[in-house]
């Protein structure tokens, strides 16, 4: 079977493109699979790629960025994509192209926008799958509108989490459509796991605000100030970092917290930790605690929708604090920098916890939907399961789809106001 | 107007080898290759380069036998002895003796042992190595070599001072020890600064005032260099005060520290690109 996955940029750094190539070299051990990065803008992926998986870009950056077309809006791409400045006529046309000359069985879209194209380009025969990274109830109305029209046309829609796919069968009605949570999968540790004993907090993901590292940062001033042979690295690059940098400066912190810049791979660092801590007020899945874990690490995080509460077991592998609150998070820090055995008893736990998110039984999962998917297709008959209470739902959804295009229309007027005030 | 793709399918992926590496806590670093890297039989060999100045022709290499581990991955062993001489030393291939070389993009660098390395006193001279990543992507090695040296273990800055902790390695403090602040690019001009030595002859704290560093009034768009003289006697070398002592190769722009303004200048310790301690006004 030839499995391709359309990807947004492949040569980036982020939790999609991770995830992405690691389902993808799953995959490789009994598929053909390639990646078709829609945008490339350097010669290497930062990530190494199995070379039984192929990569495709379709627009390159450094020398297309000036294409006539790729100075004009896109059509297809929805335009409440987060992503639809990036979006053009060009990659419109490129991604139709390879749509439509693909000769892969199944093609998996990673991000809203492609899976649109994937619910409207797609040939017949293809099995369409659609990944959500993101959470329905973050997406704004405008989108959640698109993507009901559109999502009825794929055969399975896959969420992170549990959470997210419960919001998607409540609030879009998506007859025959498979809508189910595939966690994203992290490999097997190459490295020996952490042993406990680094004085180091670690901490990864893209310095910007949701992530909440001045919560983190603020958290830990009390652990150094108890205890001033412990670090805090915090790793990523991003827009937050001068305002980062100067709360450390500000607490007196910079021999302790340390803005690390970007890394990949990140086990390395993961490893010369023993706990790791995430902060964010909104965090999709949380690769970056299964990797944590995965390593050996017990992580702190706080209990943000959607991801951290269904990998984390508060207490037995990690820690779960309220949202926003620095001084539980400051002092669930401070129980595990003190408590030296407590804190390598969940390490231990958490190995043996997080391997739920190995590739094995994650692209186990994917096949079988994939399977079903290819079976449904070919005899004609829907995919998703007869459902319970049917008028039910589809009232429900009919409420939240009422909903959403009024938002959708409202917040369209008040542009219009806007612009004819320029 | 063409619309075809100009990119071909990205085969340049794998040109690249990554190579593994491993620190122990002495200095030993154990480099590992995929075995498809080359043929055995090819008796393969990693280079290890000194990074020449520009313009100027490269001088010293280090070459180390690959040989095949019971996992079948290729293993190098860089020991303890002989020292780097001090520098940024590049990796390569050579997969065959008259193959050329081919240079090697960095695997996993697991350097966990590394991190606590200021806790260990070392005999003179200091030795460190820390493998890094270059800018442009590329396995390399930072290494330091010297008879003395002086490790900052922590500095706290106020609006017109600051107060480094350090300790000495390979030497010890005498009497008369001090710290010298030393004006780059100048004529000489020097600050001596009184230290505090704990009992155990190593450790040492000091303060810099920042008023001194200004005090002449045309004091802005300067550096001043630090270490410390650990005895009156005439001839003792200064030791660089600096911070090499665990996995971190560039520190410049991870320990950053703040500029207090005095006398109209912004002054700021920071670590310069060799990872030592100075100085700036600007």
């Amino acid at each position: 079977m030839k499995i391709s996955f359309l990807l947004h940029n492949a040569y980036g750094i982020g939790g999609t493109i991770t995830t992405t190539f690691n389902l993808a070299q799953a995959l490789a051990e009994r598929h053909e699979v390639e990646i078709v990065s829609v945008l490339r803008h350097r010669e290497h992926p930062n990530f190494a790629l199995d070379p039984r998986v192929s990569l495709q870009p379709l627009v390159d950056l450094r020398h297309e960025k000036e294409h006539p077309l790729h100075l004009r809006p896109a059509r297809v791409f929805p335009a409440a994509e987060y992503r639809y400045r990036q979006y053009s006529e060009l990659t419109d046309q490129r991604i139709g192209e390879f749509l439509a000359a693909t000769d892969a069985d199944v093609v998996i879209g990673t991000r809203p926008g492609l899976n649109v194209h994937l619910a409207l380009q797609a040939p017949e025969h293809v099995v369409r799958v659609g990944q959500e990274h993101l959470t329905l109830d973050n997406h704004p109305p405008r989108l959640r509108t698109t993507l009901r029209r559109a999502y009825r046309r794929l055969d399975v829609l896959t969420t992170v989490t549990e959470a997210d796919a419960a919001a998607y069968r409540r609030k879009m009605r998506l007859p025959g459509v498979r809508v189910e949570a595939l966690p994203n999968s992290v490999p097997d540790p190459v490295l020996p796991a952490a042993d406990g004993t680094a004085k180091i907090v670690v901490a990864a993901g893209r310095l910007v605000p949701v992530k909440r590292y001045d919560l983190l940062i603020e958290a830990f001033a009390p652990v150094a100030a108890e205890h001033p042979d412990w670090q805090l690295r915090i790793y990523g690059k991003g827009d937050e970092q001068t305002r980062l940098r100067e709360l450390i400066q500000r607490l007196g912190l910079s021999d302790n917290a340390l803005l690390m810049g970007a890394a990949a791979p990140m086990e390395a660092e993961w490893v010369k930790g023993s706990i790791a801590a995430c902060t964010s007020n909104f965090e999709p899945f949380g690769m970056t605690i299964v990797e944590a874990m995965r390593c050996g690490l017990p992580v702190v995080s706080t209990d943000c929708p959607h991801g951290p509460g269904e990998i984390i077991e508060d207490g037995v592998d990690g820690r779960l604090v309220p949202v926003g609150d620095r001084d539980a998070l400051g002092a669930a820090l401070l129980d595990l920098v003190r408590d030296d055995e407590r804190r390598r008893r969940m390490g231990r736990t958490a190995m043996e916890n997080a391997r739920r998110f190995a590739p094995a039984p994650v692209v186990e999962q994917a096949e079988r939907l994939i399977d079903d998917a290819r079976s449904a297709r070919r005899t004609g008959r829907p995919l998703a399961p007869p459902e319970g209470h049917r008028i039910q739902r589809a009232l429900v959804s009919q409420g939240f789809a009422v909903r959403d295009a009024a938002y959708a229309v409202a917040s369209g007027a008040l542009r219009t106001v806007r612009r004819g005030r320029r | 107007m063409n619309t075809k793709p100009d990119t071909r399918p990205d085969t340049t992926r794998g040109a690249h080898l990554r190579v593994d590496c491993t620190a122990d806590a002495d200095g030993r670093i154990v480099f590992g290759l995929p075995a498809t890297a080359a043929d055995e039989a090819g008796s393969p060999r990693l280079l290890l380069r000194l990074r020449p100045k520009k313009g100027q022709p490269e001088k010293t290499v280090h070459l180390l036998e690959l040989r095949p581990a019971h996992d079948g991955r290729l293993l190098a062993v860089l020991e303890q002895q002989p020292a780097l001489a001090e520098g940024r030393w590049d990796v390569y291939l050579l997969a065959e003796p008259d193959a050329p070389r081919q240079r090697l993009r960095p695997g996993l660098r697991d350097l966990r042992a590394l991190v606590d390395g200021h806790t260990r006193d070392r005999p003179s001279p200091v030795a460190v190595r820390v493998p890094y990543v270059t800018k442009d992507g590329y396995l390399a090695v930072r290494a330091w070599l010297r008879t003395e040296h002086a490790e900052v273990e922590g500095i706290d800055v106020t609006d017109r001072s600051m107060t480094v902790r350090a300790r000495l390695h390979g030497t010890s403090l005498a009497e008369g020890a001090a710290v010298r602040l030393r004006l780059r690019g100048g004529d000489g001009t020097v600050r001596i600064v009184e230290l505090r030595g704990e009992s155990d002859g190593r450790a040492f704290s000091f303060v810099v005032d920042y008023a001194e560093l200004v005090a002449d009034g045309n004091g802005r768009d300067r550096v001043w260099d630090l270490s410390v003289r650990v005895s009156s006697g005439e001839g003792t070398p200064p030791v660089r005060i600096g911070r090499l002592l665990d996995d971190v190769a560039d520190r410049k722009e991870v320990f950053v520290y703040p500029a207090a303004v005095v006398g109209g200048g912004a002054v700021r310790p920071y670590f310069t690109v060799d990872n030592d301690l100075s100085v700036e006004v600007k």
